[in-house]
């Protein structure tokens, strides 16, 4: 059975890149699974979607646990606990990432034994949300890599997928996907079908007694003030607001009121500060403040300059 | 207006109580509401939830509020509302709390259970005299579901369960029209865009006392199809098109406190939103444009 | 203490008034009415310190009620099938945010066909639900478990919501001899409500009954809540044995009446288990050896109780006065599980389904009940499980239909 996981944000189309890889295999006569699962579902927040494939009827369920491949479709991702890119990754597992960073690279960071491929042909893009492309260009790599998928299947799975859509808006689609297929020519069924875990040689679960708790610790009650603080949502954005001190005239906190999140707050002096640990980079800031002081900014690029305005 | 703390725009509170980290999307004009509420009434409170949206606040173990906080279920959070409200007054009644450690009761509800399921259970607390504040963060559509549609959305709208030619085939139930009927001891609506206006409202509604209840506009990026920046701009344009009328029940009688007297026209508001643009594209749906624009046009006449 | 003629409703008002209760949000239901009534004409002659609102329908009133109780006060309300299971989405709620009150259920059948008599469909629906449930037999027993049950909820083991159910009709509008106690007893007993930290006050902000995500947290506080439940036979059995010691009436989780060398024994639960008594003494006379075990809590469901009574006896007859549709008796279910495969007491279980919607069970019926029941030990196995049914009600039941299929053309319409 071939295991695969997409990792992206809402709106990057992952649900939808999954299912043409689904259909892909479907139309080369594999029984198919898939489905997306989503954390928060929320634009910018990470989501995944799994693929199973196989020639078998499939009785798995669930979470991929031992993924033969991952393919990440936004590479601020990883760093992210909660998105779960790295679990279950395995030796024989093949990470394939959306980076304009070198394989080499991601290998060392992560310390990982696997092989990392890089999606072709990733350009700089301002926002990576707006890379609406990402998730078949994605696909179409995916597609090479099993070396199962035939370019035909790959073309009639995108149109199948996809016919809601405009044909101007499936041609961008399918042309992306068919690159990517092409461009991974070098790698192709580079995917192993990881084996069956066997019934005489697996891990035991540690399974507990759960011990009796008394209702003032098991009532499903927060006991505190605005714990929510520790959620970082900043993680979710792709572009970033930053404040220009010389046009900003300290008005009357516009950007403070209107900011949703409570994200914008006004020192002593009336000089508002982001905190970027939480700003969701909605830009109503951007949008309303009335001297046009907040400017809008790529994430990766504020990360270089180093971050903080 | 003479008693209001809230002069000018400089008075309005430049801190802010509602904690951040919560998962409603970015540019979310139900938590733009919801966070400038919070500011005015204070910490002081226990919020009631019906589902929604807004339910996704609190998620184990992280709470936003720095005051209290209670989950119900979709239609009977004012019934929440009243154990809880009675509990008070017999904790007071009976001197097993300090009056310090009173709280406003607060409703917190969508339009999907206001306007629908959660209607009889809000008729009754008015009915019943509660004193509580009840505030319904209304976008129009059941949004935590994916937006299908609800009593609560306009004529024409595109949603989930209705992307017909024509959008939402039904009209907007006037549900500030059912609330005032019961005379309760007063009504607003609000919307985050003008926060000078919101912020008399519930500082008058927090010195009234029994039945409450506000009506915020919350333009949603993602069941309305706008880039999430715009939703200031979104908020304004429904008051300034005069689709969303800035008013008050209180005393008996109903009070504009805007009166946009440049009235833009509605499409002004309908073309920022993807929900509307079968109404534009591929081509101009007069029919139902100059529908809806005679709708919100005999509005204002009746009021000027 | 005074002895008085009460009936059910009456007495469950007694036991809300004599548990001090702070609030009791309500909503009229037959038969359960008389208590609401009582209690709201108490409290309008300043006999109770109480605060009464009627809601608009059960399922809010079931959120009052957990709402108060999660504020910090103690809580009493009362309902009825149709009003339970309009309710029931708010019976789980409720019993998952650990908020402990008593809810009195006077039994009555469930619609559809929508009637007035008792049965146990209806407190049966919520065995799932998290709420504790003590079932009575008699007024007195109404009384007395109303006091029990707000120990039960309020125990720091347990804190759960509890459902003290009482047969409609047979015990609501009947009325019995009860001893009404002496209130500064029954004080001592009750003691005073403690909110724990489930409560609602400015200086301790709290979040309740927030959204849970993710199977690993939900199956934590989910099994939690069983595991409460199930602490809740241990601290039964601690509470009625006070309970004993305090006023002289022993409230055991599983009743037991001349079991001990029986052979044979009835099971069955509610008012109707005093007939088995009855039964039971005349087949006694006639040389049985046979007995009554009656559940009085159900959840949780006390198995080791019925395993160590029904050790060595030879057949059961569990009287369901319910219908699972599709499976048959709920307490023959429930028996059987607790029973299987053990060695110590391993009987043979004939199902008898009888009192649907009030239906009487005649005397002759429990004697034949046991004769067939004696006939399925001699044989080692059971019979098919049997509805309590006579030739003379089918009789019954088709002239009725006869009136209501009457065909078209006796009343001069075409077919």
């Amino acid at each position: 059975m071939y295991r695969i996981r997409y990792h992206g944000r809402g709106g990057q189309g992952m649900k939808t890149a999954s299912r043409i890889l689904g259909t892909a295999f479907f139309l080369e006569g594999f029984e198919v699974q898939d489905a997306p699962r989503y954390g928060a579902e929320r634009r910018g927040a990470p989501i995944f979607a799994y693929v199973r494939a196989s020639r078998q009827p499939i009785n798995e369920r669930g979470i991929i646990r031992r993924p033969d491949l991952v393919v990440v479709a936004d590479d601020t991702l990883v760093s992210i606990p909660a998105a779960g890119v790295l679990s279950g990754l395995k030796e024989w597992t093949i990470l394939l990432i959306s980076t304009t960073e070198t394989p080499d690279v991601w290998k060392k960071r992560l310390n990982f034994a696997g092989q990392v491929l890089k999606l072709p042909e990733v350009a700089e893009v301002e926002d990576l949300l707006a890379l609406r492309f990402v998730g078949s260009a994605c696909t179409g790599a995916a597609a090479r890599l099993v070396g199962v998928i035939s370019r035909d299947s790959l073309e009639e799975a995108v149109r199948e997928e996809l016919t809601y859509l405009g044909e101007g808006v499936i041609q961008k689609n399918l042309d992306k996907a068919l690159e990517a297929y092409d461009l991974m020519g070098d790698h192709a069924a580079a995917v192993r079908e990881a084996g069956e875990i066997p019934a005489d040689g697996y891990e035991k679960p540690e399974w507990v007694e759960l011990p009796f708790e008394e209702a003032r610790i098991s009532a499903p009650a927060i006991h505190g003030a605005a714990t929510s603080v520790e959620v970082k949502t900043g993680l979710w954005r792709t572009m970033r607001p930053v404040i220009d001190y010389g046009p900003c005239n300290r008005c009357w906190w516009v950007c403070s009121t209107f900011c949703p999140d409570s994200a914008i707050s006004v020192d002593e002096q009336g000089t508002p500060h982001i905190d970027y640990e939480h700003c969701k980079g909605c830009m109503i800031c951007v949008a309303q403040c009335p001297s046009h002081a907040i400017q809008t900014i790529p994430e990766h690029q504020a990360e270089i300059a180093g971050g903080q305005s | 207006m003479s008693e209001t703390r809230f002069q000018r725009k400089k008075d309005l509170p430049s801190t802010h109580l509602l904690g951040t980290g919560t998962p409603m999307c970015a540019g979310c004009g139900g938590l733009e509401a919801i966070h400038q509420i919070y500011d005015i009434l204070g910490e002081k409170t226990v919020f009631i939830n019906a589902a929604g949206c807004m339910t996704m606040l609190s998620v184990y173990p992280f709470t936003p509020f720095r005051g209290s906080w209670l989950y119900t279920a979709m239609a009977s959070a004012p019934a929440g509302a009243q154990g809880v409200r009675d509990g008070l007054d017999v904790l007071l009644h009976k001197q097993r709390i300090e009056s310090e450690e009173d709280l406003q009761v607060v409703v917190l509800t969508g339009d999907g259970s206001a306007y629908g399921m959660g209607l009889s259970a809000t008729s009754s607390a008015i009915e019943r005299g509660l004193d509580f504040l009840y505030i319904c963060y209304d976008n129009e559509g059941y949004g935590n579901t994916g937006q299908q549609y609800s009593a609560a959305t306009p004529h024409g709208a595109r949603t989930a369960t209705s992307k017909g030619p024509g959008g939402f085939p039904g009209y907007k139930k006037d549900l500030f029209a059912i609330w005032a009927a019961h005379r309760p001891a007063y009504v607003a609506t609000v919307v985050g865009a003008e926060p000078l206006d919101l912020a008399r409202k519930i500082e008058k509604a927090k010195s009234l006392k029994g039945p409450r209840l506000i009506m915020a506009l919350s333009p949603c990026p993602t069941g309305w199809h706008y880039d999430p920046g715009e939703s200031v701009e979104i908020g304004k344009l429904a008051v300034r098109t005069g689709c969303w009328p800035l008013k008050e029940y209180v005393d008996g009688k109903v009070v504009h406190t805007k009166v946009p007297h440049q009235r833009l026209p509605v499409e002004e508001y309908l073309k920022r939103q993807g929900r509307f643009s079968h109404m534009f594209q591929p081509e101009r749906n007069e029919v139902l444009l100059q529908e809806i624009q005679a709708k919100v046009d005999g509005y204002w006449e009746g009021v000027i | 203490m005074k002895r008085a003629l009460l009936t059910g409703n009456k007495a469950a008002a007694w036991g809300a008034r004599l548990a001090n209760v702070d609030y009791v949000p309500a909503f009229p239901i037959t038969p359960q009415t008389e208590i609401i009534e009582t209690i709201a004409n108490w409290i309008d002659q300043d006999e109770m310190d109480c605060r009464m609102v009627t809601l608009e329908s059960e399922h809010s009133m079931l959120t009052a009620a957990g709402a108060a109780a999660a504020t910090g006060v103690r809580v009493f309300s009362a309902t009825s099938s149709q009003g339970l299971l309009y309710a029931m989405e708010m019976l789980y709620t409720v019993a998952g945010w650990r908020a402990p009150f008593v809810l009195v259920n006077v039994s009555r059948g469930l619609a559809a066909p929508i009637t007035l008599g008792p049965d146990h469909n209806d407190v049966l629906a919520a065995r799932d639900s998290g709420f504790l449930q003590i079932h009575c037999s008699t007024c007195q027993e109404v009384l007395d478990s109303t006091l029990i049950a707000y120990r039960l909820a309020e125990d720091e083991r347990v804190r759960l919501p509890v459902i003290v159910n009482m047969d409609g009709f047979y015990l609501s509008f009947t009325r019995e001899p009860v001893q009404i106690p002496d209130t500064k007893i029954v004080n001592q007993f009750v003691g005073e409500f403690d909110p724990e930290n489930i409560r609602f006050s400015a200086s301790a902000p709290v979040s309740q009954a927030v959204a849970v995500l993710g199977g690993t947290p939900y199956s934590y506080f989910r099994y939690e809540t069983h595991l409460a439940a199930l602490n809740g036979l241990a601290v039964y059995d601690k509470i009625t044995e006070e309970f004993a010691n305090t006023f002289g009436r022993r409230h055991d989780a599983v009743e037991a009446y001349r079991t001990e060398d029986a052979e044979l024994v009835f099971v069955m639960m509610g008012s109707f288990a005093t007939k088995a008594i009855d039964a039971v003494d005349g087949l006694r006379e006639a040389g049985w050896a046979v007995g009554v075990l009656r559940p009085r809590l159900l959840r949780p469901f006390p198995a080791d109780h019925f395993r160590r009574a029904l050790a060595g006896k030879r057949g059961v007859a569990v009287i369901d006065q319910n219908l699972s549709m599709g499976k048959g008796g709920v307490l023959h279910t429930e028996l059987a599980s607790a029973l299987y495969a053990s060695t110590e007491c391993s009987p043979v279980l004939v199902s008898f389904i009888g009192g649907l919607g009030g239906r009487d069970i005649s005397l002759e019926e429990f004697y034949e009940m046991a004769s067939v029941a004696r006939k399925a030990i001699e044989e080692g196995c059971a019979p098919p499980p049997r509805l309590l049914y006579t030739r003379e009600e089918l009789r019954e039941v088709r002239k009725l239909q006869a009136i209501a299929n009457v065909e078209r053309e006796e009343l001069g319409q075409k077919k």
